[in-house]
């Protein structure tokens, strides 16, 4: 095996397409890239598009694990992926996939780490040194003597990415990699990927849809659209395509150039700083009491929960509930809330905030240590991982024909489950727990009073979002209160009327979205703090016909 | 049936900071006493030496959850060879007659199973102990030069077990979660279904770290600690004391015709050695983790 060391291209493809094992159209189609040493950059696209498959083949996972079918070429560090392995290619790429769960290997932190030095058969001295370099240098030397199972999401994902890096690799492949983590972690990973880049010099590929956190860290944007590269070019020259493009190319743009966009200003930007210094230098800032947006309804004001007289007919409400658990803390404490039919709440706070417990408490798969819970009906539960929701053999034994049209799945009634995208599974899921789709009246059954989701839109792309916004707009619309557990403040913007936020066990704000997001340091939109929270405009179209304004002005 | 096994974590004690296979010596010390010897007074002072060790080891309550596994299973074996065995004088209980079977229980029978099930509960005991003290990673590196693979698949299941009860756990909750709970068959399929999509996931990651061209990995030089000394001397005496008194015919059992059990000076001599020397490790002021000697 001879590896590439003076070759400045790290990844080189030409014409390369593969096919996965029984599936027709190809996953990639024609890719000719290169990136070269020192590179920071993202690989986007919609869900389906390619991207994870592009990661997969530069690792060798794909042909060599999930066979199928690969023509053309794609070497990385001189060793062409169809001849060479996952192990080999080990030598000169380091991996980093979705779920952190599943990467490490381990009983313990260190021995993860140490584990591909020694598979390489490196002396017990260069293994402890390599161990302590990453681990320092990648800030998880105090986790080295940690057990796997007592980490959380963000440091098995920095664990997994100091095993990927121990070997010193000269090109990271990261697929995904803050999708399953919170806002803060998420940052941090993406702050640590610039720092390895630029202090040494590691060839970054990261596939990801959520550009607005990499998009300012990164050299180049790489854009795929069903399997071909429909862009490659430095973050403005994407951000000019994805104007220019519309469809799926508008719905690649982050947030702040989305509000750009929209108001016709240009050039469009890559983050929140540039956004507000090219709102200042075209004298653009909108006072933060603007009048809201035209078409945004004046924000409804709620007082504090405590203080709020109980409003009868609510559809969910906690009456002073508390969570505490026999040999540990109290999770929930005192929780007083209510929501009533046909209101969309966004519940918010950090990891660990008691936010997936009280919806466990609403759909009553946890009973209070104290308090009560009061339901006007049905309550529907989705939790975190939908595919726990899937247990048949077909997409049309899991929620019937009409769950499957209301979860926009036609035509997929034979299609396992499991071989649904994220987002698909995410849709069905709530079908399931919805009744799948049946005409409740008929069955004897009545529509659930509320629908509560745990964190829905992880590792989902924009136009999925949208489209599960639209869903529970209408179930909200039907009448039951819809209750949403999230860190996307985006989405939270989107969908929600009320915005819930929630710090240790106890509520501490409640009101409209447009007050609780748009004043926020951590809980605050894009958008938001691109206009200081002026007229309470939280989203891109909302932001937007706020500029047109102060520009007509 | 995770609720069953012990589970290892980090602790202050010289048996977890011991080297694995001193560690794994000290435990199978335990295991050899149970296979050598048959006298019950000695069965039970090897099996009070593995919990007092796992008691200064502050793993006891990781026996205790092996317990609930293992004291059902010794009652069983008493039970099953009480109404299965035929020999023995001493009759107990005169049973019926089933299917051309009698089902008499003699006092011999019932003793005989009984020290069978001592037997094994010491080594459980011992096994359990192995699991809650020793490090499955260093457990891994000790092995790997013998059977690479078969010791990273041990490794992996021990990794993959929490993982999985947590895995299980949540697929409880989702389908309590269904307006109508899914039957039973289809559950447990998809929980099966689950447990294979880990697994492949696992394998992929362990195929990026490069498993498939692992190298034979290189001898691990480590100078001795003194907790390392200290567990691998009671292991060695353990051991030693153990079969020479086996060689030397102390503790001798006999459970038919007749009972016939030798309690001697031999045999109290090697019981209060099998209770002693497992807490030899623990005591002085040497066994005390962080704390610097006074000079």
């Amino acid at each position: 095996m001879h590896i590439e060391t003076g070759s400045d291209a790290v990844l080189r493809a030409e014409r390369f397409s593969y096919s996965y094992p029984g599936a027709a159209p190809p996953a990639l189609a024609d890719v000719s890239l290169s990136i070269a040493s020192g590179e920071l950059c993202v690989v986007c696209g919609a869900s389906g598009s390619g991207k994870s498959t592009l990661v997969r083949a530069a690792c060798g996972l794909v042909p060599h694990f999930h066979g199928g079918e690969a023509s053309g070429e794609l070497t990385v560090g001189g060793l062409d992926v169809r001849d060479h392995g996952p192990s080999d290619l080990a030598a000169v790429c380091g991996t980093l996939l979705q779920d952190p769960e599943a990467q490490v290997v381990m009983s313990g932190v260190r021995a993860e780490i140490a584990l591909p030095l020694e598979h390489r058969g490196e002396p017990a001295a260069a293994v402890a040194r390599g161990v302590e370099e990453v681990a320092l240098a990648l800030g998880v030397g105090d986790l080295l003597d940690r057990r796997a199972e007592t980490l959380s999401g963000g440091e098995l994902q920095r664990v997994a990415l100091a095993a990927a890096l121990v070997t010193r690799p000269r090109l990271l492949l990261l697929d995904e990699p803050t999708s399953q983590l919170d806002p803060v972690a998420a940052d941090e990973l993406v702050s640590l990927l610039r720092r390895l880049n630029e202090d040494w010099g590691t060839a970054v590929l990261i596939a990801e849809h959520r550009l607005e956190r990499c998009l300012p860290a990164v050299d180049r944007v790489i854009a795929l659209a069903d399997g071909r590269v429909a862009c490659d070019g430095t973050p403005d020259e994407f951000l000019a395509w994805a104007s220019r493009e519309g469809g799926t190319g508008e719905a690649l743009l982050p947030p702040v150039a989305r509000l750009f966009s929209l108001a016709g200003l240009t050039p469009l930007p890559s983050s929140v700083k540039g956004a507000r210094s090219a709102l200042a230098s075209a004298r653009i800032e909108p006072p933060p009491e603007a009048a809201p947006p035209p078409d945004r309804p004046p924000a409804r004001r709620f007082p504090l929960a405590r203080h709020r007289p109980r409003r009868p007919p609510a559809a969910l409400a906690f009456h002073g509930v508390w969570h505490e658990l026999r040999d540990g803390p109290a999770i929930l404490r005192g929780v007083d809330l209510a929501v009533a039919p046909g209101e969309r709440v966004a519940l918010m706070g950090r990891n660990g905030a008691g936010k997936s417990t009280l919806l466990r408490h609403a759909r009553g798969l946890l009973a209070p240590t104290r308090g009560e819970v009061e339901r006007a009906g049905e309550v529907a539960l989705l939790l975190q991982s939908p595919g726990d929701y899937l247990i048949h053999d077909d997409c049309l034994e899991e929620a019937g024909a009409r769950g499957l049209a209301s979860a926009g799945l036609d035509g997929r009634e034979t299609t396992d489950p499991r071989d649904l995208s994220g987002g698909e599974r995410q849709r069905l899921a709530l079908e399931v727990v919805l009744g799948g789709g049946e005409n409740h009246a008929a069955a004897g059954r009545l529509a659930p009073a509320a629908v509560c989701l745990d964190e829905p839109t992880r590792g989902m792309d924009p136009a999925r979002k949208r489209a599960l916004a639209c869903r529970l707009d209408r179930l909200a619309a039907e009448g039951a209160a819809v209750v949403v557990a999230t860190h996307d403040t985006g989405f939270a913007a989107e969908l929600a009327d009320r915005v819930v936020l929630m710090g240790q066990g106890v509520v501490i704000a409640d009101g409209p979205a447009a007050e609780v997001l748009g004043g926020g340091w951590h809980f605050a939109t894009d958008v938001a703090r691109v206009l200081g929270g002026a007229g309470g405009a939280l989203t891109p179209e909302h932001g937007a016909r706020l500029l047109e304004r102060e520009l007509v002005a | 049936m995770s609720g069953f096994v012990p589970t290892y974590r980090r602790r202050p004690s010289p048996l977890h900071a011991a080297r694995a296979g001193v560690a794994t010596a000290f435990c199978a010390a335990l295991c050899l006493v149970a296979v050598v010897h048959d006298s019950p007074l000695v069965l039970g002072a090897a099996l009070g030496g593995t919990v007092a060790a796992a008691a200064a080891a502050g793993v006891a309550s990781e026996l205790g959850r092996a317990a609930r596994l293992v004291v059902p299973l010794a009652l069983l074996l008493v039970a099953v060879n009480a109404l299965t065995s035929r020999e023995g004088e001493t009759l107990l209980i005169r049973g019926g007659e089933l299917l051309g079977w009698r089902l008499d229980v003699t006092l011999e029978a019932v003793a005989y199973g009984a020290v069978a099930a001592l037997r094994v509960t010491v080594l459980m005991m011992a096994l359990a102990l192995f699991t809650a003290v020793v490090d499955p990673d260093d457990t891994l590196r000790l092995f790997r030069r013998v059977s690479y693979r078969s010791a990273l698949t041990a490794a992996l299941a021990t990794r993959l077990v929490p993982v999985l009860a947590r895995d299980a756990a949540r697929m409880g909750e989702a389908a309590r979660c269904r307006p109508v709970p899914p039957a039973r068959a289809g559950a447990a399929r998809a929980a099966l279904r689950s447990a294979l999509d880990r697994s492949v996931d696992v394998a992929a990651a362990l195929e990026l770290r490069g498993y498939a061209g692992a190298r034979r990995p290189a001898v691990d030089r480590r100078p001795w600690s003194r907790h390392d000394v200290r567990v691998a001397l009671a292991a060695g005496v353990l051991a030693l004391a153990a079969v020479l008194a086996a060689a030397a015919g102390v503790s001798e059992f006999d459970a038919y015709p007749e009972l016939a059990l030798s309690v001697g000076a031999g045999e109290i001599a090697l019981a209060a050695a099998l209770v002693a020397l497992p807490l030899v490790p623990f005591t002085g002021a040497s066994a005390r983790l962080g704390v610097a000697r006074a000079h």
